[in-house]
């Protein structure tokens, strides 16, 4: 008998996508749905950077085109992009987009990620900053990236410093202002902060430490930057690196409990039975160290949307990491998940 | 200013296409003390049902948008005798409830900067009015002069009534004086709106303490009434093994003594526990004080602070971080004095009560952070026993102790509340006073009908964007602790934040008789608010229940504005082609019986 099931999956990264596929391998007949509010099929994030210098084609920046969600891994899913969710609605297993469309579901899995993070201290100068977080803010700078010739960079994340690389690689000039808090949920040690400076030092003459922001002016070229230590710095564009922000404005207050991202357990269930979350919106308790922690890394995503899926499913999987625990920033080794190591403090969120 | 100068090309043409005109012809107004009427009131304007105090929100903010911020002031003078303090120290339950900021509707009303707008801008020529009694020379002593002992007084002076405060400190405003930072709420501002209230000939007798200066029984014998309204004094306490330690300070005791000028250590690294105003305003000191790593911990997540956004960004932007879902174990300390505080993870489990959630401890999930000073911000108890042992039974609802003559208001009576409530406390206090001592009620609360003409307010004002609060900047925070950091609305700000108000006091209503049912007000609908219903039940209290709506034709009884939905767009007002919706003017006021 074919199945009535409907399983919606909010996000269409690689949590998202992963979690379409093993429903799909498991469930032939049920209809899934993937929203996305993003105007762009699965695409690669790491490789916007590439993209921007011309070394990938936009074809190229993507995982899945259209076509390839009517065979094989991912048949039969319907992608809705362009779509903001408006609210959740549990007691009547419903999303609602914002233009007022009620989708019902069976089962939902919340993989919507995260948006570039905004410094509560850079809220009243939010319009002069950019960001690189999505293929959109990517498209919208472009061009602007080719023309400028100054860059000033703040906080200074994983993303960040790829960027930096890049317009060097450019011949841009540049100033680099670096938060040791720009890797959020991590800080930098001061021992840290050093080797990045060393690191960095190949890319830019001009770092600033421990300064911060204290206004930015727009003026008919561009921008003048003031930091609180009295430097002045002026610029063409200017560019916000401090990590991600988990994307759940449309979860809070619906009944599921949310905190820097929304709460599951180690099964990825929320406190709502047929709701999952994963990837990096999700805040994920580890049995293990009793405590809840966002997890990062493209396949750390992948693996938590088949844990999802599986114990939408019915499965009782817990979820486990993957692939680099580690990254590299600059000849510094920063944790990109929380399930080893926890008791080094340096390390520790 | 000419009237026609407040509207821009846009407004002009709204309001000469539906003849607003700046006067009225004869008013059709009615009273009317019907419970479906308060019920309708109650649903259909959620701000105001959510004030303690139910202040006319809506009417003020139609005020302000008209740039008449003196009338604005006196009419939210009529519920709180504090207008300008609690336009900047509100718990805003209001905005909260706020239509716009129901899902589809985008971001509540600023109706707290609103409010402030009012004490800021009305004109120096504001007149404050007071609708005297005559006196009935009865006296009461209000002992504490906080926002409920503030309220007492100032309604029992207006019913004719001789009224001394008692107050235990060297200045007057309680919690208001010595419990939220001068960076939050200036004092000549709190001390101006003070003075308004006691030069209707109430006596201030400061540096009275119950107790040690005076007794309960003294001032029961001196007076035909006494009210309690001394508040919550008794702070909440850990609860855990280290709390003796030095630079351990309590929320309470830490604000009163930087709001009296003085210095308490806090080192470098301070961790504040507590989800509350109090305890965003110990860490916001505590950075005035000169620490560098602030933190606030809770035991539930953000969600559930029992803060405005306001004062969560403002903390963010101070750089004051929060840890949720853990709760101290034990303080740390070598030799007498703190060095850290042990914590230990929670997790959040369902309950069957408001908030629905509580914490729960996870076994053997303790860790240690250093610290120099932890300042714990849990709240505070009333402390009968410092009053009088003999309270007896006491009876909430009317404010009344177990001693005959002897009342209770705001917190005292009710626990650790918030401003508005106790403002409200204090009102109804006075009530009750006023009708033990004159065997009488003299006040009684009705819903005042006036008919309307027009919606007011054109749909496109329903996109506008909040206006943001103006602040100083990081630097000027710092060199002056006291320095007030918001610093309200310009004139044409608060003008523009007005129009967002949906003017919920407005009751559309159509009339089935004169309806021929075409539909065409549900067409043109945004919201679905226009019903086909088939029955309007009677709830158990007199009021009218949720419409039941059906969509089979032959089961219509009425097409029904559901007034709880309404975004006041006044598009079916514009399409109905027999003229058959109405518009009233709803209000709560209070009349002489």
């Amino acid at each position: 008998m074919p199945s009535n099931d409907h399983y919606v999956i909010i996000g269409n990264g690689p949590a998202g996508n992963h979690a379409a596929s093993v429903l799909r391998n498991k469930d032939k007949d049920a209809k899934i749905t993937i929203i996305s509010d993003e105007c762009t099929p699965y695409y690669y994030k790491p490789k916007l950077t590439g993209f921007i210098q011309g070394k990938i084609s936009a074809r190229e920046l993507m995982v899945n085109g259209p076509d390839d969600y009517t065979n094989g891994y991912y048949k039969n899913i319907r992608i809705r992009l362009g779509q903001t969710i408006e609210r959740i609605d549990p007691d009547f297993n419903a999303v609602f987009l914002n233009h007022m469309e009620k989708i019902q579901y069976t089962g939902l899995i919340i993989a919507s990620g995260g948006q570039a993070r905004v410094l509560p201290s850079m809220i009243p100068y939010a319009e002069h900053l950019s960001f690189i977080a999505s293929y959109s803010d990517v498209m919208d700078i472009k061009d602007r990236i080719d023309k400028a010739e100054e860059f000033f960079i703040f906080g200074g994340d994983l993303v960040g410093f790829k960027f930096l690389r890049m317009l060097n690689a450019m011949g841009k000039k540049t100033s680099v202002l670096i938060y040791p808090n720009a890797f959020w949920p991590y800080n930098l040690t001061d021992d840290m902060l050093e080797k990045i400076i060393k690191s960095l030092s190949g890319l830019t003459s001009d770092i600033i430490v421990k300064d911060d922001i204290k206004k930015i002016e727009k003026n008919e070229s561009g921008f003048r930057v003031f930091t609180q230590k009295g430097v002045v710095k002026t610029t063409d564009l200017i560019f916000s690196f401090n990590g991600m922000a988990p994307n759940i404005d449309f979860a809070v207050g619906c009944g599921l409990d949310t905190d820097h991202g929304i709460l599951v357990d180690e099964y990825l269930k929320t406190n709502i039975d047929n709701i999952y979350a994963c990837g990096s919106c999700a805040q994920v308790y580890n049995p293990s160290i009793k405590s809840y922690c966002v997890s990062i890394g493209w396949p750390n995503a992948m693996v938590q949307g088949e844990v999802c899926a599986l114990n939408l499913l019915g499965e009782k999987k817990v979820v486990e990491s993957v692939g680099r625990k580690y990254f590299d920033l600059e000849g510094v080794r920063i944790k990109t998940t929380w399930w080893d190591d926890i008791n080094d403090d340096s390390l520790r969120m | 200013m000419k009237k026609n100068d407040l509207y821009s090309k846009e407004e002009k043409r709204f309001r000469d296409k539906n003849k607003i005109y700046a006067t009225q012809s004869v008013k059709q107004i009615a009273y009317s003390t019907d419970n479906r009427d308060f019920g309708q009131v109650a649903r259909s304007i959620p701000c105001q049902d959510a004030c303690p105090a139910k202040t006319n929100i809506p009417g003020y903010i139609r005020c302000v948008y008209e740039k008449r911020y003196g009338r604005a002031y006196e009419l939210n003078r009529v519920a709180n005798v504090l207008p300008g303090v609690l336009g900047r120290i509100c718990s805003r339950p209001c905005e909260s409830a706020c239509r716009h900021g129901e899902p589809e509707n985008g971001v509540s009303v600023g109706i707290c900067h609103l409010k402030r707008s009012c004490a800021d801008l009305k004109p120096a020529s504001h007149k404050i009015i007071e609708g005297l009694y005559s006196p009935t020379n009865k006296h009461v002593a209000v002992i504490g002069s906080g926002p409920a002992g503030l309220a007492t007084a100032h309604d029992l002076a207006i019913l004719g009534h001789k009224v001394t405060i008692y107050e235990a400190e060297d200045k007057p405003g309680g919690m208001m004086m010595y419990g939220i930072p001068e960076f939050r709420l200036p004092r000549d501002l709190l001390l101006l709106e003070i003075k308004n209230i006691v030069r209707l000939g109430i006596e201030m007798k400061t540096g009275q303490m119950i107790g040690r200066d005076i007794t309960l029984d003294e001032l029961k014998n001196d007076h035909d009434a006494v009210v309690i309204a001394t508040g919550c004094v008794s702070p909440r306490m850990l609860g855990v093994p280290g709390e003796d330690l030095v630079n351990l300070h309590n929320g309470l005791e830490f604000m009163r003594s930087v709001n009296q000028g003085g210095k308490p250590f806090v080192g470098k690294k301070v961790v504040v526990i507590g989800a509350g105003f109090t305890a965003v305003d110990c860490a916001r000191s505590a950075i005035r004080l000169g620490a560098a790593d602030v933190s606030i911990n809770i035991r539930k997540t953000i969600e559930y602070m029992r803060i405005d956004e306001t004062e969560k960004h403002e903390a963010q932007f101070e750089g004051i971080k929060t840890y949720s879902l853990i709760q101290p174990s034990k303080i740390m300390g070598e030799n007498g004095i703190v060095t850290g505080i042990e914590f230990i993870r929670t997790r959040l489990e369902k309950t069957q009560r408001p908030p629905y959630r509580k914490s729960v401890p996870i076994e053997n999930s303790q860790f240690v952070i250093k610290a120099n000073s932890v300042i714990a911000a849990l709240g505070q108890t009333p402390d009968s026993q410092v009053i009088s042992n003999e309270l007896g039974s006491i009876d909430k609802n009317e404010h009344k102790s177990g001693i005959d003559g002897v009342f209770l208001a705001g917190d005292f009576v009710t626990g650790s509340s918030d401003v508005i409530s106790a403002v409200a406390g204090g009102k109804k206090c006075a009530r009750a006073i006023d009708e033990y001592m004159t065997g009488e009620i003299r006040k009684q609360t009705v819903v005042r009908l006036e008919n309307h003409k027009t919606t007011d307010r054109p749909r496109a004002f329903d996109f506008i964007g909040k206006i943001v609060m103006n602040t100083v900047e990081m630097d000027a925070r710092l060199t002056d602790a006291d320095t007030e950091v918001e610093t309200g609305y310009k004139d044409d700000q608060a003008h523009e934040e007005a129009k967002r108000c949906y003017l919920c006091n407005l009751k559309y209503e159509i009339d089935p008789l004169a309806c021929i049912y075409c539909s065409a007000c549900i067409d043109v609908a945004p919201k679905d608010c226009i019903k086909m219903i088939k029955d309007v039940p009677v709830a158990t209290d007199g009021t009218f229940g949720p419409y039941v709506e059906t969509n089979q034709w032959n089961n219509v009884v009425s097409i029904a504005i559901d007034n709880a939905n309404c975004i006041r767009c006044g598009n079916c007002l514009a399409v109905c082609p027999m003229d058959c919706i109405s518009v009233t003017k709803t209000e709560l006021i209070e009349i002489d019986t």
